[in-house]
């Protein structure tokens, strides 16, 4: 009988040892808690949503590492700039970043690895309108909301003596 | 003192535009006049009114004047040609309607005091249970009646402004036109620039502490595409124009930082939050050096 595959535990300090993290590290950021958000962004990215062509590179500015991808082939390019969640950052580096030319998106990287993205565009970008169908309401579909909440009180209040 | 290196009002306007008279009360900028509400609306500046029913007092649905104006509003009115602070009437005058005022507010006291012991008799009347004989009765109102205070700061002050003379009187416009701007002003503060530069591209503007910003901004321009999906009605009243805040939703929640002010990541967060729940745009809005405005767009990514 052929003895069972056993896999090998990755070491404690694999993310350390991995290839993206030391090319994001040999680009010298300016913090390394900066380094440590960029990296589990580029994991996100890559293995877990499967963006293609993401890549590294430092914004010269203002000495963060940024990413670049694709959501999937044809699709336009991204910058993402990923920082840790208790970091600040002022409106005029938000502006270098969206100089590069690309859609920006933001990634807040919180304490246990959560992962939040927002989207930041230059100018004023008008929000999509309520879906519809709309309709006002009548006095009669008034007079039906107002009888059912009514009703809904006193079932709660009967059932609650 | 008319400055003569200033040209006259009438050469720079028609005179038929009248001048707007801000009542400054504790350093809020408050207009009464119906004729500058109508004026300061056309402009396209929103303020916020304050004054209520007299037979409905405590209510936020249906107000009336005075208009409160923001501090970037009457900025932006005085920096213009229409607006001046309306003068008190001092010496004789001033002294005179002052000694009125006093005068109704006492007897507007005796009545009210009157008025409301007569509500705290019945108030107890109903609490009292049968229970309590007759006697008891008459003695705990007789207690009630000697020892009733109403005090002063419990008054309702009604203030009637269709009757208190506030129209519009011509004469009042020589003491405005005599009221030239302030010509060293303070350097406009960030609010202020994004203020005057988001009015001047059209858009309506109002205050947004309910949603944690600065300003609420309305679509202004009628070839914004969004208000076409609302529902309009074939004419619309004058005095209501494309993106005013009666007819629409406001499209944006302004937020005014300076351009180096450092924000955090988590305020960034919990703002764009808020927006994408109210279904609005958060807009973070810093001038930048040659006077122009720099904008950007916060918007939820769609990636869950």
């Amino acid at each position: 009988m052929s003895a069972p595959l056993v896999e090998k535990t990755p070491p404690a300090n694999w993310i350390l040892q991995h290839p993206a993290y030391r090319q994001m590290e040999a680009l010298e950021p300016a913090d390394r808690a900066q380094l440590h958000a960029a990296f589990l962004v580029y994991m996100d990215l890559t293995e877990v949503r499967r963006w293609t062509e993401v890549s590294c590179m430092k914004s010269p500015e203002l000495r963060v590492i940024l990413l670049e991808g694709k959501e999937k082939d044809g699709a336009p390019v991204h910058t993402i700039l990923p920082l840790p969640a208790h970091q600040s950052l002022s409106h005029s580096s938000i502006c270098s970043v969206l100089d590069r030319g690309f859609p920006v998106l933001l990634c807040a990287v919180a304490s246990d690895s959560t992962l939040v993205y927002q989207r930041l565009t230059d100018g004023l970008v008008t929000p999509d309108p309520p879906v519809g169908p709309f309709q006002d309401l009548d006095r009669r579909q008034h007079r039906k909301r107002r009888q059912h909440s009514v009703q809904q009180h006193r079932e709660k209040t009967r059932s609650k003596s | 003192m008319e400055d003569l290196s200033v040209p006259r009002r009438e050469e720079l306007q028609p005179d038929s535009s009248p001048v707007v008279g801000i009542s400054v009360c504790d350093s809020a900028p408050l207009i009464w006049r119906v004729q500058d509400l109508k004026v300061v609306r056309s402009g396209g500046l929103v303020g916020a009114l304050l004054g209520s029913l007299p037979r409905t007092p405590r209510q936020n649905g249906r107000l009336g004047r005075p208009l409160l104006l923001l501090p970037e509003e009457e900025r932006l009115l005085r920096e213009g040609p229409g607006a001046a602070v309306l003068p008190r009437p001092g010496g004789e005058r001033g002294a005179e309607l002052k000694r009125r005022f006093e005068e109704e507010q006492t007897s507007s006291q005796e009545e009210q005091s009157v008025l409301a012991l007569q509500d705290r008799k019945a108030a107890l009347l109903r609490a009292m249970t049968s229970s309590l004989t007759e006697e008891a009765q008459q003695d705990r109102l007789g207690a009630l009646d000697q020892n009733f205070v109403f005090p002063r700061s419990a008054l309702a002050v009604q203030l009637s402004t269709a009757r208190a003379g506030l129209h519009y009187c011509p004469e009042a416009r020589s003491f405005l036109e005599a009221e030239q701007p302030i010509k060293t002003q303070p350097s406009p503060s960030s609010r202020f620039q994004v203020f005057r530069d988001l009015r001047g591209r059209g858009f309506f503007l109002t205050s947004a502490g309910k949603f944690g910003g600065d300003f609420l901004v309305y679509p202004g321009e009628p070839r914004n595409l969004s208000c076409l999906r609302l529902r309009l009605p074939p004419v619309l009243p004058p005095l209501v124009s494309s993106g005013d805040p009666l007819r629409f939703h406001a499209h944006f929640i302004a937020v005014c930082v300076e351009s180096d002010r450092p924000v955090g990541v988590l305020d960034l967060l919990a703002v764009a939050r808020l927006g994408s729940n109210v279904k609005k745009t958060v807009l973070l809005c810093s001038p930048v050096a040659d006077g122009d405005v720099r904008y950007t767009s916060l918007q939820w990514s769609g990636m869950v």
